[in-house]
């Protein structure tokens, strides 16, 4: 029987579809069987994101509606063989096209076929946000430093400490070293004690993590961007595994080394 | 001989008419209203009735207290029962207990008491705490406070640390921007409270003691 996490954030454009994609990829990259679930019905995205789309032939809501079977509308990641599944959302409807009710019973039945199913949730805290929330058995709360982003990951985790779940833990997006080094963000301890809750991870601000979005390839599959790493240690955390946090300092090259990278160029 | 059914005694605050609470209401009130008569009493005084174990609704309160004041010379100054209904017994029980809340009142959360309240923990921008009565928070106050949401304009609001967005005590509002120094700049611990001109105020915890000092309720110490 496998576990349930839902990621929300109430803010969009945080990075909830990138982070259920890359800590997906980077879960079935650890040998676990994940199927995703985006429940953005009406504006899916995470299908593009993990460069699925040309490949959906169901959905969610068929699914739901019993136009087809649960197997018939995954859509199976080639790149992370037999491991990475999709579920994808349905874009011709509504979020009021599913209820909670029906999409508990759908992630229960996930739950038994996969180790892991991460559930995208929409922006907000209407239907989608409710619908998302019924399956899950553990949340993950996605947040920027902006204080309108912690703000909304505030108000999204109080709602998240009445549902029947785990108390939920925290991502920090889209770091920039600058700007916090500056005190023109929110630092990492700032956070964490304004919303009190358990840090899950951090994720340095990474340029390439835009384009490889585009091009379809989540960036965990690159194993040397310091995004990437951000998005691994957090799936081995997941996995129960005690990894330190990513320090925030780059590491201090000594004289000797100094020297070996300049002749080994 | 009858028992008697009115007793009128002399005290230092003036009569005191203790009425029976045995006998029926209406054997109570014929002879009150005859007792009262009777009397010859120059100039109008004051005169307090002492219920006993009876109750009286409001009705009856106003007819006994007619009847004391149809006579021409007295007064009624105070009307005392040994008795409440459950009612308002239970209703004052509400209003003068303290609700603990242990947690975060997060962003768009509402803590709603009927008395005073003990926040432990913070609340945080756009949480909101209202309260019939006092409300402290053992934390970070970032959020709104409602005290004395009834219209109770001794309610205070205190906490650790005191950097609320806004703070509201009965119907006064107070937005908390630069112009108010003394919570700006303040480390101690704070509170506010409505002062006599009706402004709401902010003083050092220390200081309860003497803008509301009715609020001690613990006797003794040494």
């Amino acid at each position: 029987m496998g576990e349930a996490i839902v990621i929300t954030s109430g803010k969009g454009g945080v990075g909830k579809t990138t982070t259920t994609a890359n800590l997906g990829t980077a879960l079935a990259l650890q040998g676990k069987k994940v199927c995703l679930v985006d429940t953005d019905i009406g504006l899916r995205n995470l299908d593009l994101v993990l460069g699925l789309d040309n490949r959906i032939i169901y959905d969610l809501v068929d699914v739901i509606n019993g136009r087809c079977k649960v197997h018939q509308a995954l859509v199976r990641d080639k790149r992370v063989d037999e491991k990475l599944f999709l579920l994808p959302a349905a874009q011709t409807t509504d979020k009021n096209a599913v209820t909670p009710e029906q999409m508990k019973s759908l992630i229960d039945e996930l739950k038994r076929e996969y180790d892991y199913v991460l559930i995208d949730c929409p922006a907000g805290i209407e239907q989608g946000y409710k619908n998302a929330v019924a399956g899950a058995d553990r949340a993950i709360v996605v947040t920027t430093p902006e204080i309108s982003a912690v703000r909304d990951a505030d108000r999204i985790i109080g709602l998240l400490e009445k549902e029947a779940i785990e108390p939920p833990k925290l991502i920090i997006n889209r770091i920039r070293k600058d700007l916090m080094k500056n005190g023109d963000t929110m630092d990492i301890t700032e956070i964490t004690t304004h919303l009190s809750i358990d840090l899950l991870g951090i994720i340095i601000d990474n340029e390439e993590v835009i384009s490889s979005s585009n091009k379809g390839e989540p960036i965990v599959m690159d194993p040397n961007n310091k995004a990437s790493l951000g998005y691994r240690n957090i799936a081995r955390r997941i996995l129960g595994e005690s990894v330190p946090l990513m320090t925030l300092e780059d590491q201090q090259k000594g004289m000797f080394k100094k020297l070996i990278s300049i002749f080994s160029k | 001989m009858k028992k008697q059914l009115v007793h009128i005694k002399g005290t230092k605050e003036g009569l005191v008419l203790r009425l029976d609470d045995q006998c029926a209401y209406a054997d109570l009130v014929e002879e009150l209203s005859h007792k009262v008569s009777e009397g010859s009493i120059d100039g109008i005084v004051d005169v307090q009735l002492h219920l006993g174990n009876r109750y009286l609704s409001n009705e009856q309160q106003v007819e006994l207290i007619n009847i004391v004041e149809n006579s021409g010379s007295m007064q009624v100054a105070k009307l005392h029962s040994d008795v409440i209904p459950i009612i308002e017994s239970n209703e004052k029980l509400i209003t003068e207990q303290y609700d603990t809340y242990v947690g975060i009142v997060r962003s768009g959360q509402v803590l709603k008491s009927a008395g005073d309240i003990i926040v432990i923990g913070d609340v945080n921008p756009n949480g909101q705490v209202e309260a019939v009565g006092n409300i402290y928070v053992l934390g970070n106050l970032r959020g709104i406070v409602h005290a004395g949401i009834e219209g109770n304009r001794d309610a205070i609001v205190a906490a650790s640390q005191f950097k609320p967005t806004h703070v509201l005590i009965a119907d006064s509002i107070e937005i908390m921007s630069n112009e108010s120094p003394v919570v700006q700049n303040s480390s101690e611990q704070l509170f506010a409270y409505l002062n006599r001109d009706g402004i709401i105020s902010y003083e050092r915890l220390q200081e309860v003691r003497k803008i509301r000092p009715f609020f001690n309720k613990v006797k003794g110490g040494s």
